[in-house]
């Protein structure tokens, strides 16, 4: 039995792993091996997929297009929670438990009951099809998120430290730059983190909300596989591709997660 | 350093005040002079932490003024006040090496660098943390921590005054009587006005050379700790201050005697008038003794403490402690009690009555 006690988690981990690994392995085969049978590897190993999307414009300029609009609404969703955060773990005032959990319920409608009106919106005022126009729309979603974590991170950290620096003659702004933002890095980064996630996942009003200077990867993915017939294989790479931002920014803040998890507000 | 006064100082967190239970300061006029080592004593949520931050200037005052050396400085910044605290918690700066965690305050004044230098390792040298000065602040244990909070309190020269809001509650008993000593020697060495706030007596016995004890909002009595002890003002006073607390009885005012559960008490100079409010008899274990023609009282228990005892004897319902020396006698056969009457004093509704007893 002992002897044994490894096979379960490795199960798990084979299990977890398998749907990624069928994605890398079709990756490198081409469209023809794919549809023509079963195989565990690729028998034609071929970057021809791969070469394709960092050639043809059309794909890479996807990626683009998502990071550009992820990376934009990552920093304004930060920058607007941040004072909010702050107010909220610093401050009462009237109304401020009802506006908090306010916060939260509008995380509580699917995203597709803000595609109408956004891009009603959008199309009235011509931001439509813009970078801006998605990441205003996913910091909908994100702010909230973002205020909920950092406050968790702010409210950990004693209010004595505040006034400490104001009586060590530090002014307010020069103790929230320089005091207060490197002692809740970890908040900071795990809101990123989270805002980053939804905003590359979030497909939806991504699409619906751009047609061609600003079209997300995965509404790319999703044409190709309805006009030139199936490329199954250019597929798989675009999608291994796609994992790989989230994966990367996952491990910078893999540490901060825990302690996030930790103060209940992740 | 400045002489700090409090002018008719009430302060209340709510927004509109009504009653007197909203008022976390209910009006305090106090001068602490220059130079002198305070303790500010009294029971949770007395108000002792409001007053504090008052005077730092990081709470305004609800109604009041503060004055430092006769300047207003009411609506000035902690920052313009030139004040030192430290918090009951440690607070350090995560990111800083304790060497720029102590520098800190020092630096935001423009302070030169070799100045600096110079200061930090003396204050850091009398905290013992000379070793860790090029460590990273977030490593240290919480009394580590906390000696950084001391250390950035004491490293100014120049500050009005230093406020220590119960610093060594999260301290090692036996460091915690290095640091008072220390603090003691700080304030010997250099003369700064410290208030050292404490729920604590023998922190603030030792640490002071005058006591602020307050209760409910209002300060009940300063004086020495000799004072605090012989002379309390308010039964509160008599309580909190020694060990075991003052025996509080009930006692009525009779042309000029104060009786006792049906027993005239003698009294130097008993009360000429008959005071308004309930009435007290408050008497120290320390100013009881058994005596042949005392109050007639059982023994209850007996506590040997080594260098005296502690007896408590019932009169009816009541129950009054005494202390004996060490190796006396205690007598079992009818055992009788008389009070000090330089010492015993009457209280109306917990107040002294001024002229009641004489020292």
């Amino acid at each position: 039995m002992r002897r044994l006690k490894w096979l379960v988690p490795t199960l798990y981990v084979v299990f977890l792993m398998l749907p990624i690994y069928w994605l890398l392995n079709m990756s490198f085969k081409t469209t023809n091996e794919i549809l023509g049978g079963f195989s565990l590897w690729p028998t034609e190993f071929t970057l021809d997929n791969y070469r394709k999307i960092f050639t043809d414009s059309t794909w890479y300029t996807g990626y683009l297009n998502s990071l550009t609009y992820v990376v934009i609404n990552t920093v304004i969703s930060v920058t607007a929670a941040l004072p909010a955060a702050y107010a909220f773990s610093r401050y009462r005032f009237l109304g401020d438990k009802h506006l908090f959990f306010w916060l939260l319920t509008n995380r509580m409608a699917p995203p597709a009951v803000f595609a109408l009106p956004f891009f009603q919106l959008y199309s009235a005022i011509g931001l439509f099809d813009t970078h801006i126009a998605v990441a205003l729309a996913h910091c909908l979603f994100n702010i909230p998120l973002a205020v909920w974590i950092l406050e968790g991170f702010m409210s950990s950290v004693p209010k004595e430290l505040d006034e400490t620096a104001y009586v060590d003659g530090y002014s307010f702004p020069k103790f929230f730059v320089k005091i207060f933002l490197p002692t809740i890095t970890a908040g900071v980064g795990v809101a990123a983190f989270f805002c980053f996630m939804f905003s590359w996942v979030e497909l939806l009003l991504a699409k619906t909300l751009t047609s061609v200077d600003a079209k997300p990867i995965a509404a790319t993915m999703t044409r190709t596989a309805s006009t030139s017939g199936y490329e199954l294989g250019l597929l798989a790479a675009a999608g291994t591709l796609t994992i790989v931002p989230g994966a990367f920014v996952i491990y910078f803040v893999r540490n901060y997660i825990a302690k996030g998890f930790a103060l209940g507000r992740v | 350093m400045a002489r700090i006064t409090l002018e008719t100082l009430r302060h209340s967190y709510v927004e509109k005040p009504g009653s007197d239970v909203d008022w976390a300061l209910a009006s305090l006029d106090l001068e602490w002079t220059d130079g002198g080592a305070y303790a500010l004593l009294g029971p949770s949520g007395c108000g002792k932490t409001t007053l504090l931050n008052i005077i730092s200037g990081l709470l305004r005052p609800t109604e009041g003024r503060v004055l430092f050396d006769g300047t207003d400085v009411t609506d000035k910044d902690p920052v313009d006040r030139h004040v030192a605290q430290v918090f009951q918690f440690p607070v350090v700066y995560d990111t800083m090496s304790v060497f720029d965690n102590l520098a800190f305050p020092l630096r935001n004044r423009g302070v030169a660098e070799p100045a600096v230098r110079e200061r930090v390792t003396e204050v850091a040298r009398m905290l013992e943390l000379d070793g860790l000065l090029a460590r990273r602040a977030s490593g240290l244990s919480a009394d580590g921590k906390q000696k950084i909070s001391l250390g950035r309190g004491l490293v100014r020269s120049d500050v009005n005054v230093v406020m220590f809001d119960e610093p060594l509650t999260v301290i090692d008993p036996h460091l915690k009587w290095v640091l008072r000593s220390k603090l003691k020697e700080v304030h010997q060495r250099f003369g700064n006005t410290m208030i050292y706030v404490t729920h604590d007596q023998t922190e603030a016995l030792t640490f002071a050379d005058q006591v602020v004890v307050m209760l409910g909002g209002r300060v009940v009595q300063i004086g020495t700790p000799v004072d605090l002890f012989e002379a309390p003002r308010h039964t509160f006073v008599g309580h909190f201050i020694g060990s075991p607390g003052m025996n509080i009885l009930p006692c009525a005012v009779d042309a000029g005697k104060v009786v006792f559960d049906g027993e005239t008490v003698a009294l130097d100079s008993p009360p000429r008038a008959v005071p308004a409010g309930t009435l007290e008899l408050g008497v120290r274990p320390e100013f009881v003794r058994f005596a042949p023609d005392g109050i007639a009282v059982e023994v209850v228990k007996v506590d040997d403490l080594g260098r005296h005892q502690v007896v408590e004897v019932r009169r009816g319902a009541h129950a009054i402690k005494l202390i004996a020396a060490e190796g006396e006698a205690i007598p079992s056969e009818r055992p009788r009690i008389a009070f000090d009457p330089r010492r015993a004093r009457v209280y109306a509704d917990g107040w002294m009555v001024e002229g009641g007893a004489s020292r």
